[in-house]
């Protein structure tokens, strides 16, 4: 009988914090879809060669009305948090999605051609291997020192299993950020505040008041998740007033508490993190 | 093909089972903190915990807003459409106003009163699996203080934080065997979470696991199929063992106070080719009692040995106190996919009453005085023989539901027959190991929701299904006598629990293939429900 252990990070216990069981694999999305979606990241200053210019056009033409131009997604389809089960499939795979649509409604795109497919699936591929290929600079142990101390990040954070709720999982983060992007959202966190990551103060008819973030709100109901994991789950007809803060529980000073160098050892660390970050999407074997 | 063991459930029944008080939900709405006290708590009150609501499996819910008077009144609260999977069998887990669902490997919380998304955790489906992995299923969370806990179509272990959906561990918990996957729901005992896998026709060998609800780390595992040398060996030369089968597809039950386990297990391995594995086959289609803090086995109970018809023993072991025979006893009543209904002791593993469901039933000629089965003779073969019931059984896993108040069992039943066709092939991984297979014989199929009193031993009514699909909802069931299940139409039905009389129906428009549960918020009651690629939640105006 083989045990199995909880999947963990490598080198999970060089940074002095409790080495409780974390995830080696994480998260991936599985919708086919969403997970196509994620396909169109499109790193600005790359190269562009005919191949993946006519890619390009073609994602303008036929993907971005949905995907978005820069392929971050919007209303209609995914963001780049569905990146990387995309990533994860073959060729032919991403083919016959684009081909056949999804049934999570994407449509499909056979009348675009085969040409025309296998362009933009090639642009993808071209565009996730320069990702990867970024360079790390500062010194990931120390970073990872860094995110669980003194900057503070776990404690709203998770990343590798490790870590608090309250703000988002870094697991993956840096497959669909670049080490530029992560630095200037830690330096700038809210530009802009992410949709479910905002702070809102809600005021009850009956004279309440919470603060929290906001995880959803329409015409009719919201959800509020104050920092203590509580969900306040309330009618428009119970509220009387609903403030937005404008900003995430983000700290807006690590300019300021952190040197250069010190956010460099954290995006090296979250960039790392990412690229180890593998989802088992195998059969048992 | 009937046996009564001389005995009777009489009327004046003792105390439900477990009965302890959940604290309020009032006290910590949308505060997600599950203790083992919660899950110990019966009967079902403002939250459903657990896939069956409570450990006792009995699907009953002593909410009371909901009567037979009012609810024609009842109407659609929500829906939601998870987009990944079709058709779900997810019962949703409701926790301080959240509810959990999963559809195919992604994890979803909800408001439980809009449908809307607090978070999802999604996970890309694995392809090249066999048989139900391939397709995706999953039966739901379970849930511990603050984490939920699911498993994967290729049998992963997911540890997730119930307050965000991000990813605390995940462990790959079946090796060695790449026709593995799972579909279950886990169940929590203890600290631990229970784990088992599907595959149970495709030559895997099962077993039930359990894990360190914190760390992952694995505590124990009980193998279904016995290792050279062990009791039941003799029904596995050579590596047989390693492809025998029986599965533990779906969560069990459990009592604290006989801290003993409860856990149905699947078929054998090839499915309907019995000549590579001679005897009894032990421990497939069995009931298995075991100690939760070692899994060791205590008792067994073998309801289809030699099982040659894809006779699952998964259906839910539903926990009954009850006088039998004049005094108090602890049962398990639980009806099998063979077309029996049967009665044990849970203490003992005592067999002490079975009885034919099944209006067509031809694999036995009856039920022994030991719960045995008396076998008809009928084999599968390569031309094909015709025996009912059919490969779905005359009922499978869709959820039983038991009342307490008025002793009545119910579950739904298929009257159906297949003709089974079977020669010998090797075991091959990435396909099943079905050798060969069956197909429907030209009468069809007529499903059934049924009450059994257990008083009389006998059926107080049987509400026959029209409608053009093969059923697959389960019921449940509730304190002001309310019976609640998806139809053979792809309606959502609730029955009067005394007559079998349709007091309420709303087509959702699509089959439910699932079973449903019921919650509170503030006082206010729903059902909800899996139909189709969507979920239903219902309640008063």
């Amino acid at each position: 009988m083989t045990k199995n252990r909880p999947k963990r990070f490598k080198n999970a216990d060089r940074a002095g914090h409790s080495p409780s069981p974390r995830p080696r694999r994480v998260t991936l999305p599985v919708a086919a879809g969403l997970v196509f979606a994620g396909l169109f990241l499109i790193r600005f200053g790359l190269a562009q060669t005919d191949e993946h210019r006519v890619g390009a056009q073609r994602f303008g033409e036929y993907c971005a009305a949905c995907h978005g131009i820069d392929g971050k997604g919007g209303d209609k389809a995914a963001s780049l948090a569905m990146t990387l089960s995309a990533m994860t499939r073959s060729d032919a795979e991403l083919e016959q999605i684009v081909r056949n649509g999804t049934a999570e409604g994407m449509p499909p795109f056979a009348q675009i051609g085969d040409a025309n497919i296998q362009a933009v699936v090639h642009y993808l591929r071209k565009l996730k291997g320069d990702a990867d290929a970024a360079p790390v600079t500062g010194d990931v142990h120390a970073g990872r020192a860094l995110f669980f101390g003194k900057a503070g990040c776990a404690a709203c954070h998770k990343i590798g299993g490790d870590g608090e709720f309250i703000a988002s999982d870094l697991t993956e983060y840096s497959r669909s950020h670049g080490a530029r992007e992560i630095t200037e959202a830690i330096r700038n966190p809210d530009n802009p505040v992410p949709r479910a990551s905002q702070v809102a103060t809600v005021t009850t008819r009956d004279g309440k008041t919470l603060t929290g973030i906001l995880r959803y709100e329409d015409n009719f109901s919201l959800a509020l998740e104050s920092e203590d994991g509580r969900y306040h789950l309330l009618s428009k007809n119970d509220v009387r007033r609903l403030e937005y803060a404008g900003h995430s529980l983000m700290p807006r000073d690590y300019s300021e508490r952190l040197s250069a160098a010190e956010l460099n050892d954290i995006v090296s660390f979250l960039v790392v993190a990412g690229r180890s970050a593998e989802i088992d999407t195998s059969p048992p074997h | 093909m009937l046996f009564v063991a001389g005995a009777c459930v009489t009327a004046g029944l003792a105390q439900t089972v477990l009965q302890t008080p959940r604290k309020a939900p009032a006290e910590t709405p949308g505060l997600i903190d599950v203790t083992e006290r919660d899950l110990v708590a019966s009967p079902v009150k403002d939250d459903w915990v657990s896939y069956n609501g409570d450990y006792t499996g009995r699907r009953f819910s002593s909410l009371t807003q909901i009567t037979p008077a009012n609810v024609g009144r009842l109407t659609a609260q929500w829906v939601f459409h998870p987009r990944t999977v079709s058709p779900l069998e997810v019962t949703p887990v409701v926790v301080a106003g959240v509810m959990f669902v999963t559809s195919a490997n992604d994890a979803y919380a909800l408001d439980a009163q809009t449908g809307k998304v607090l978070w999802r955790h999604a996970r890309p489906i694995t392809r090249g699996l066999v048989d139900d992995a391939a397709m995706h299923h999953n039966r739901g969370v379970a849930v511990l203080r603050t984490r939920v806990y699911m498993e994967t179509d290729n049998a992963h272990l997911l540890c997730l934080d119930a307050r965000s959906g991000g990813m605390i561990w995940d462990v790959a918990y079946a090796t060695g065997n790449h026709n593995y996957g799972a579909t279950s729901a886990p169940l929590i005992v203890k600290d631990m979470v229970l784990v088992g896998t599907s595959g149970g026709v495709d030559g895997v060998r099962g077993f039930l696991a359990a894990f360190d609800a914190q760390t992952g780390k694995e505590r124990w595992r009980f193998w279904t199929i016995p290792a050279p040398g062990e009791k039941g060996s003799d029904s596995w030369p050579m590596d047989m063992y390693l492809h025998g089968g029986g599965t533990t597809w779906m969560p069990g039950t459990y009592d604290p106070n006989l801290n003993t386990l409860y856990w149905g297990t699947g078929n054998p391995s090839p499915d309907y080719d019995g000549s590579v594995r001679p005897g009894d086959d032990l421990y497939t289609s069995c009931l298995l009692a075991l100690d939760p803090d070692t899994g060791k086995l205590k008792w067994y109970f073998q309801f289809t040995p030699h099982n040659l018809f894809d006779y699952d023993g998964v259906e839910t072991p539903v926990l009954v106190d009850a006088n039998f025979q004049g005094k108090p006893r602890k049962l398990i009543v639980i009806a099998n996919r063979n077309g029996f209904l049967y009665i044990l002791d849970r203490v003992s593993g005592q067999f002490l009453f079975a009885k034919q469901f099944a209006q067509r039933q031809t694999w036995a000629r009856g039920i022994d005085n030991e719960g045995r089965p008396i076998p008809s003779g009928l084999i599968p073969d390569e031309k094909g023989v015709e025996i009912c019931p059919g490969e779905g059984g005359a009922t499978n896993w869709y959820s039983p539901s038991y009342d307490p108040a008025m002793h009545l069992f119910f579950f739904r039943s298929l009257d159906a027959c297949a003709i089974f066709q079977s020669k010998t092939e090797p075991f091959e991984e990435g396909r099943n190991w079905y050798a060969t297979g069956t197909r429907a014989t030209e009468q069809g199929g007529h499903g059934y929701i049924n009450a059994f009193d257990l008083n009389t031993l006998t059926f107080s009514w049987r509400n026959a299904q029209i409608g053009p699909y093969k059923g697959w909802g389960g019921v449940m069931s509730t304190a002001t006598g309310l019976v609640i299940y998806g139809d053979d139409a792809e309606n959502f039905v609730v029955l009067d629990g005394r007559t079998g009389k349709a007091l309420w129906h709303f087509n959702v428009g699509q089959i439910v293939h699932a079973s449903p549960m019921s919650y509170a918020i503030g006082g206010k009651e729903y059902f909800a429900v899996a139909a189709g690629s969507d979920i239903f939640a219902f309640a008063l105006p």
